[in-house]
């Protein structure tokens, strides 16, 4: 111990020890002298004393960082393309990062993120993330683990005065809070004062929607607004940088006790039932409890809970829980189903984009990499010089791979500027929330000087040990790293391709139903507490109201519009195969409407109970040789556990009237039954544009009823809002594949005109020998086929094994489709020929005579 | 000089008293007759590695030649070690001398 702290005051005290050492071995020379003897090289004895300290390597560092620096400094232009290339790469990387940093490791600007917890419903047979208010409010009262619970449910107001319903979020008094927020105006909302049921209805207004439609007006506060008809007094303004718990803002929010108030006749809070919309909850755990403790007291609760309403809670009910204080913990928004729940998309997509920026990284080394080897040939001397003097091959790798962290030292820097500006603008075009701040943060950092030390491993070691070998003259390291990089960035290219061509095909293939000129309308009955009778009601005098309309062709109901965000999946099993099942409940009218066709037999007619319309892939997959008409199978079971029968009457066709992605989607359709009319839609095909019988048709969904507010949407509208993902995804992968296809053929040009220059003399000696012009480019050429050829069969089989991730994204396209791969490669391999030809054709201008005379 | 007796000598020779380094080779060659001579190579090393240690410690004093330079004497850890090499030595020694004489 005492050792490493002797070694320790060397360290500090370095040069009066050394100068203490000269003077005592100069005196020790002047003793030797006056007696006749001579003394060896002062010089290397007090090297060699130094190294018994052990800090000699410090020296040696900062030695080749100083060579390093002055040998970048002497050539910019190499410097300048090297940071540049390694910029984009690792930039792309830093930006991919910078990303997954923001949205699954940071936590949200929200107090003590760690204790929050997100909790969603869990049992073998069913999963819903969203459970019952009634059930929230038991949980609350009888948890001892948490200290606070949370609750929150999202909806759509109509403010007088705005054309657009705005975003709302109910939620529970103690929101603001236990998150610690504080307001920008005004104050937030209260648990003691807003809680109790009489309290006056009050909203606080988010940042942005002050901005946008109060001009940032400081008066506000105090102001009342009506929302959905009924006033409400605003109390304050949210701040800008505050998140709530998800990543979209909403224009305000309102107490979760006051939801029956603006939706009238909601049963929010008193709906037990397991089909109602829910509120999302989260808990706050107290000191010192662990997540499994709060999720095992949950348990315990849930069945009691089931012991006082039997049948509200399911059996085995569990409420398993998520960390509630990220990004992460939003994203299971509204989800219910039966079966296993399904697996985060999160995952998968996040190793398909990081393997995508690898490649980029890939390429850029590979570029630097032949660059390097390159400029090994013009060190010849230098290398030459120094083995003469005694550098050993370590000596002379440490040196030449110094430089190379050197450079990957700067191109970290320039890539950490690079990515960030890159993950500010995307942030910026996503429109995504202001508290999400691009500024790297210590782990991007990390991150960033991490990948330019691999950058530098993978584009700096082998061509140092090259170089330190005399070696590089070697065609085989060469030959490996143009092979690299065409396969990189013809996997990029080929998937760039895959994604543009699955948008195209998206566009103009028909889905299988007509949008074009539908309109649908969203009354949600079901919220306003509508009972069946009502909603029948209500719904007739619509739908007869809407036929009478000029411009109106047909009108019909359906439980899941089609393009909109419900969905409702089934897993049906016959004769032992199960498959997912989209299921619609609609009325006869439906198929007209949608225009989809019928393959066989009938549509449905009123009192069709156990009638059911399976779409093409359905019947194909279960009866694939039979007659499908007739056909029974079961979708459940009733009450009593009877299974449920139902006869097929018709085949429809291939459409995907939600999942248009999903090339696996197949539909289903029944007749609506009274107890779905609260919670349908009611679609109308127009005979001219739809635009024309907007404004008519919003006018009468509205005269209905004064407290319901319809949403009026264009199905094209909600088509183009559908594509915008795919539109984004293939633009960015788009980009990048162009990017590193640039890099890779800047890279090929880079290394075919080296070679020319190499072998000027031996050119000069075949053309003076006769050889053609075809001969001269085929020789100079003939190194680089090889790798062309197998970078291009690894990249088409690295393509075929990466898109197997990008099968729900491509739109039916198969992950294989030959149409992309041809045209990727060719195109691939039209630019590589372009690239590679044109300094090969200075292979032909050379003069014999000059090339023979400059040896 | 047989290997690693250098260190032995330089820490029997400070017991006496602090010396400059040529004094310590100078003290060496005489007491040995002139038959083990101290390079100025392995001395200065053998010093620092013995400095590292902490077994000498060195302090500035005045030569013969009144001339500043600095003089290595023991430390009490170097007085240890110097037990310690001594008793090594002499059983080393020993061992070898029962091989020569008996094999």
């Amino acid at each position: 111990m005492s050792e490493l702290l002797r070694r320790l005051h060397y360290l500090l005290h370095r040069r009066r020890l050394d100068a203490e050492l000269a003077n005592d071995m100069e005196f020790h020379r002047e003793m030797a002298a006056r007696d006749g003897r001579r003394l060896g090289n002062t010089l290397r004895l007090r090297e060699e004393a130094r190294e018994a300290w052990g800090w000699m390597w410090i020296d040696r560092l900062a030695q080749d960082l100083r060579y390093a620096a002055r040998l970048l400094r002497r050539s910019p232009g190499f410097t300048m393309a090297a940071v540049l290339t390694l910029a984009i790469g690792i930039g792309a990387n830093v930006a991919a990062f910078g990303f997954f940093d923001l949205i699954v490791l940071r936590p949200l600007p929200v107090r003590e993120p760690e204790t929050l917890l997100r909790f969603t419903r869990h049992s073998p047979e069913a999963y819903a993330s969203t459970l019952p208010y009634p059930a929230v409010a038991f949980y609350r009262e009888h948890s001892r683990s948490l200290s606070a619970v949370l609750a929150l449910d999202s909806g759509k107001l109509a403010m007088e005065g705005d054309q657009n319903r705005l975003d709302a979020h109910f939620v529970s008094a103690n929101f603001f809070q236990e998150l610690g927020a504080a307001p920008r105006l005004g104050r937030l909302l209260d648990p003691a004062r807003d809680e109790p049921a009489n309290a006056e209805p009050v909203v606080v207004l988010g940042h942005g929607f002050w901005q946008r439609r109060f001009g940032a007006d400081p008066l506000v506060i105090g102001k009342t607004i009506r929302l959905n008809g009924k006033p409400a007094a605003v109390i304050g303004v949210a701040s800008s940088d505050f998140s709530g718990l998800s990543l979209d803002e909403p224009d305000l929010w309102a107490p979760l006790t006051r939801q029956p108030y603006f939706v009238s006749g909601s049963h929010l809070l008193t709906d037990w039932s397991n089909d109602g919309s829910g509120v999302r909850m989260w808990g706050r755990l107290q000191p010192g409890q662990t997540s499994q403790a709060a999720e095992e007291e949950l348990r315990a609760l849930a069945a009691a809970l089931r012991r006082q309403h039997p049948n509200v809670t399911w059996k085995d009910e569990s409420l398993p829980s998520q960390p509630g204080g990220y990004a992460t913990g939003s994203m299971t928004g509204t989800r219910r189903g039966t079966g296993p729940a399904p697996a985060s998309e999160l995952y998968p997509v996040a190793a398909l984009i990081g393997t995508l920026v690898l490649l980029i990284l890939a390429v850029s080394c590979s570029n630097l990499g032949s660059l390097l080897l390159a400029r090994g040939v013009a060190r010849e001397r230098e290398i030459m010089v120094r083995v003469a003097v005694g550098a050993g091959r370590t000596r002379l790798i440490r040196q030449l791979f110094t430089e190379s962290l050197l450079l990957a030292l700067l191109g970290s820097l320039a890539g950490l500027a690079l990515g960030y500006v890159v993950l500010r603008n995307m942030l910026a075009l996503t429109g995504a929330p202001p508290w999400l701040d691009a500024t790297p943060n210590g782990r991007v950092i990390l991150f960033a000087i991490g990948v330019g030390f691999l950058a530098a491993i993978l584009f700096g070691l082998m061509p140092a040990w090259q170089v330190a070998r005399q070696r590089h003259r070697a065609t085989l390291m060469r030959q490996i790293l143009v092979g690299a990089q065409i396969a990189a960035s013809c996997v990029l290219l080929i998937v760039a391709g895959l994604l543009v061509r699955a948008l195209d095909h998206a566009l103009s293939t028909h889905p299988g139903f007509e949008y074009q000129q539908v309109i649908s309308i969203d009354p949600g009955l079901a919220t306003h507490g509508y009972s069946p009778a009502q909603a029948r009601t209500y719904l007739d005098t619509l739908q007869s109201r809407l036929r009478e309309l000029p411009g109106i062709a047909s009108v019909c109901l359906t439980s899941t519009p089609p393009l909109g965000n419900r969905m409702m999946v089934s897993r049906i099993e016959i004769d032992g195969r199960t498959i997912s099942v989209h299921i619609n409940r609609v009325t006869p009218p439906f198929f007209e409407t949608m225009k989809i066709p019928l393959l066989r037999g009938r549509s449905l007619q009123p009192g069709d109970a156990r009638s059911i319309i399976v779409s093409e892939p359905f019947a194909r997959f279960h009866w694939p040789a039979e007659n499908p008409l007739g056909k029974q199978f079961s979708t459940g079971v009733d009450a009593a556990g009877a299974p449920v029968n139902h006869t097929v009457v018709g085949v429809s066709g291939r459409e995907r009237l939600v999942a248009l992605k999903d090339p696996e989607a197949v539909e289903m359709y029944q007749l609506a039954q009274p107890a779905d009319l609260a919670s349908l839609v009611v679609l109308a095909k127009t005979s001219g544009p739809p635009e024309d019988v907007a404004a008519a048709v919003t006018r009468i969904a509205r005269s209905g009823d004064p407290t319901i507010f319809p949403e009026v949407q264009l199905l094209k509208n909600s088509f183009r809002r559908k594509l915008r993902d795919a539109e984004g995804s293939a633009l960015v992968v788009g980009l990048f594949g162009l990017i590193s296809h640039l890099l890779a053929c800047l890279g090929i040009v880079g290394v075919v005109a080296f070679a020319v220059s190499q072998r000027t003399k031996e050119i000069g000696i075949r053309m003076a020998l006769g050889a053609t012009p075809a001969h001269v480019l085929s020789v100079v050429l003939r190194h680089f086929s090889r790798p062309v050829v197998v970078g291009l069969a690894l990249g088409v089989g690295g393509a075929a094994a990466l898109s197997q991730l990008l099968r729900r994204e491509l739109y039916g396209i198969s992950h294989l489709d030959p149409v992309s791969y041809l045209a990727a490669v060719a195109a691939f391999a039209v630019t590589v020929a372009v690239a590679a030809l044109l300094p090969a054709r200075r292979a032909l201008r050379v003069d014999p005579v000059n090339a023979l005379r400059n040896e | 000089m047989p290997v690693g007796t250098l260190v032995l000598l330089i820490l029997r020779v400070l017991r006496s008293g602090p010396l400059h380094g040529y004094a310590i080779a100078q003290r060496i060659l005489t007491l040995s007759s002139d038959v083990l001579r101290v390079e100025e190579g392995s001395l200065y090393p053998a010093l620092q590695r013995m400095l590292l240690k902490g077994w000498v410690s060195a302090e500035w004093g005045i030569s013969e030649t009144n001339r500043k330079v600095r003089f290595y004497q023991l430390t009490p850890e170097g007085r240890q070690q110097l037990e310690t090499e001594l008793s090594d030595y002499d059983r080393v020694n020993a061992a070898v001398q029962a091989v020569l004489r008996l094999a």
